[in-house]
């Protein structure tokens, strides 16, 4: 038996309960799913069935209640916060549902901020990383332009430069194509897949098949559970033995 | 995340809004403001009585008659514990030199058709030197005059524009009480010293005023110290309560005086002040650092998404902790330097007006008392930025993203 590397995340029977208040809201029962690197995984599943929790979960900003969550093998609740914060600099990234780009700030000033807080990038690289992340999402032209002045899919865009410039393992996008039109959505899903075949796990949230259609792996949430896990392999049987019916 | 970074980061927090900034730091502004102005005022009166102590000769000392507390003010008149023996014992004394006495002549001072209300002081040559007075215009009192008991007198400044105007007083004659005395000289001008005018006096020789007078006593007596004031001055004590058989507990029946123990009233004086404007300093600073605190409340709520966005791509605690901080303190510093430039400025309106009414007031800062506030106000900004900076750092990233 050969030594298995252990998958990047791991979650075991993992649960999350939100607590306001004295009032306890389940979210996410059970949860148990292994991504590897490289993965093109799609959460998908019905509004309010905990796909945002899962990933921000995953993402490391913020906790689960019950069951394990592993990081290369590691039990992530003896992370303190210094070790958390290292890993969200420089490990995996964020592209929100709700772009949380800082207001009164430039494109580039943006797309700069975590390069502030990466331990091992030197400053002297930082513009051109700043540049060459506005350019990959095609923002150069806006780059000086306050993220008040964008439409909603420039800041998109904005939001997965950002993603991007600290050339991160895995990147997580929350409905990255939720509030744009076709055309630039099929813009945003042709940047994330090249990340991918550039070696990066991706991990978003969609309600969209076509956009699901780019991912190779699809886990769909009802109610906080996992009701399905399919490779792209095991749903093209699927759908054939579907059609052969 | 590097220092620089995270300063600018703070004084992007500080400039995206300056009016609010410039109101939150007004409580700074004024205390600052108020120290420096008051340390800056200090410093000139302190020029103004050191350079009167320095005119005066530091070696100075005077024995008055009499226990005065009050200071020199009026005194002399009326005690007569100081004799001529007392000063032929003290002539005897190593730690001083030149005794010199001063004995008053009653009387109004008048010429032709004016009157002065100098007042007259018979002395020996001696005391010119032991009160650093020169002559502008003819001569002092010499050996001479006091030897033949002439009727001779050199006037203060003041007194000769009064008696003469512009014309030259020497020569002339003037009246002091009932005997006529001509004058052979003019003193040069000294200004007020402690709160006497020394330009308002005539000088006769003590022979003569012995004489005119009949007086047994002294008014006082004017020395100089050979050795360290302070021991010269216990010296002067111990022999003239031995001479006048004061009993070891009593209290001395004269009072002895350097011009070095004014400087020591001066430090008294500056230390009381130093106590003032360190309470109003505290008080303006604390209330200061509450507006400070306030708005580091405000700003750490209104920026909540912000620093779980800073969290979310990788700003650890202390990051956050000290872009709070250093945006309180950068905000304390604006207000400082701000309430140091305005006293500065105030300081200086305030050297051009005081020298019509006294003259050696010269403008002078307090630089150590700029230092010290320009800190004090720093630790301000640290003290009460450190909660609500606090606060933000340990926010979680989610629940701070969030936020509405
Ligand atoms: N902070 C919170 N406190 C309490 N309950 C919460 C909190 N955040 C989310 N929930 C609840 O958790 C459930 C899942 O929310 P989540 O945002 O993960 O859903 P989602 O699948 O991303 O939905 P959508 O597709 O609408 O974005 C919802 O019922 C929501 O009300
Ligand atoms: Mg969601």
């Amino acid at each position: 038996m050969t030594a298995m590397t252990p998958p990047l995340l791991e979650t075991r029977s993992l649960g999350k309960i939100y607590l306001n208040d004295d009032v306890e809201t389940p979210v996410l029962f059970d949860v148990s799913l292994a991504i590897t690197k490289g993965e093109f995984v799609a959460i998908m599943g019905p509004s309010g069935s905990g796909k945002s929790t899962l990933m921000h979960i995953l993402g490391f900003l913020d906790t689960h209640t019950s069951g394990d969550f592993l990081f290369q093998g590691e039990q992530t609740q003896a992370f303190d916060d210094d070790a958390l914060a290292r890993i969200r600099a420089t490990r995996v990234s964020f592209v929100f549902q709700a772009f949380n780009l800082l207001p009164r700030t430039t494109v580039f000033d943006n797309v700069l901020l975590p390069l502030l807080y990466h331990p091992t990038i030197p400053t002297s690289e930082r513009e051109a990383r700043t540049n060459k992340a506005i350019a990959a999402v095609g923002l150069t032209d806006r780059a000086t332009f306050f993220s008040s002045q964008l439409s909603g899919g420039q800041k998109q865009r904005v939001a997965i430069a950002r993603a991007l410039v600290t050339d991160p393992e895995v990147i997580f996008a929350d409905e990255p194509t939720g509030n744009l039109d076709s055309a630039s959505g099929a813009a945003v899903m042709e940047a994330l897949q090249k990340l991918n075949d550039a070696g990066h796990t991706i991990i978003l949230v969609t309600h969209e098949s076509e956009t699901a259609a780019h991912a190779k792996r699809i886990i769909r949430l009802h109610d906080g559970r996992v009701v399905e896990d399919t490779t792209s392999f095991k749903r093209r049987v699927a759908n054939e033995n579907t059609k052969l019916k | 995340m590097l220092l620089s970074d995270t300063l600018r980061s703070s004084l992007a927090g500080v400039s995206s809004n300056w009016m609010r900034s410039g109101l939150t730091a007004l409580g700074i502004v004024i205390g600052v403001g108020a120290v420096v102005l008051m340390t800056a005022i200090g410093a000139s009166m302190e020029q103004v009585i050191l350079g009167q102590i320095s005119s005066l000769g530091a070696r100075s000392m005077v024995i008055f008659p009499g226990r005065q507390e009050g200071g020199p003010q009026g005194v002399g008149t009326g005690f007569d514990s100081l004799t001529f023996d007392d000063l032929a014992a003290l002539e005897q004394l190593k730690t001083i030199e030149t005794p010199a006495p001063v004995m008053f002549v009653p009387g109004v001072v008048s010429a032709e058709t004016e009157e002065d209300a100098a007042r007259v002081m018979g002395v020996i040559p001696p005391f010119f030197e032991n009160q650093n007075i020169d002559v502008a215009r003819g001569r002092l009192i010499e050996y001479a005059d006091e030897e033949a008991a002439l009727f001779v007198a050199v006037l203060g400044p003041d007194t000769a524009r009064n008696l003469f105007g512009d014309r030259d007083p020497i020569g002339k004659r003037v009246k002091i009480g009932d005997h006529f005395y001509s004058v052979i000289g003019v003193m040069q001008a000294r200004g007020s010293q402690f709160f006497q005018n020394f330009d308002s006096r005539v000088f006769v020789p003590f022979s003569t005023a012995r004489q005119v007078t009949g007086q047994k006593y002294l008014n006082f007596v004017t020395m100089r110290s050979l050795v360290e004031p302070s021991l010269a001055l216990e010296d002067v004590q111990s022999l003239l309560r031995q001479r006048h058989d004061i009993a070891e507990s009593a209290d001395d029946d004269f009072t002895v005086r350097s011009a070095d123990q004014a400087n020591e009233i001066l430090g008294g004086v500056s230390l009381g002040l130093t106590a003032f404007i360190t309470m109003i300093a505290a008080i303006s600073l604390v209330v200061g650092g509450i507006g400070i605190m306030n708005i580091m409340i405000v700003s750490v709520t209104e920026r909540t998404r912000e620093i779980g966005l800073r969290k979310a791509v990788g700003a650890r605690q202390r990051d956050i902790l000290l872009q709070f901080l250093l945006e309180a303190v950068a905000l304390t510093l604006v207000g400082a330097v701000t309430g140091a430039l305005v006293g500065v400025l105030l300081a200086g309106v305030i050297s051009l007006i005081v020298p019509m009414f006294l003259e050696s007031y010269h403008f002078a800062l307090s630089l150590p008392a700029i230092a010290i506030s320009l800190v004090v106000a720093a630790f301000t900004g640290i003290a009460f930025g450190y909660s609500p900076a606090r606060t933000a750092a340990k926010l979680h990233p989610i629940d701070a993203l969030r936020y509405e």
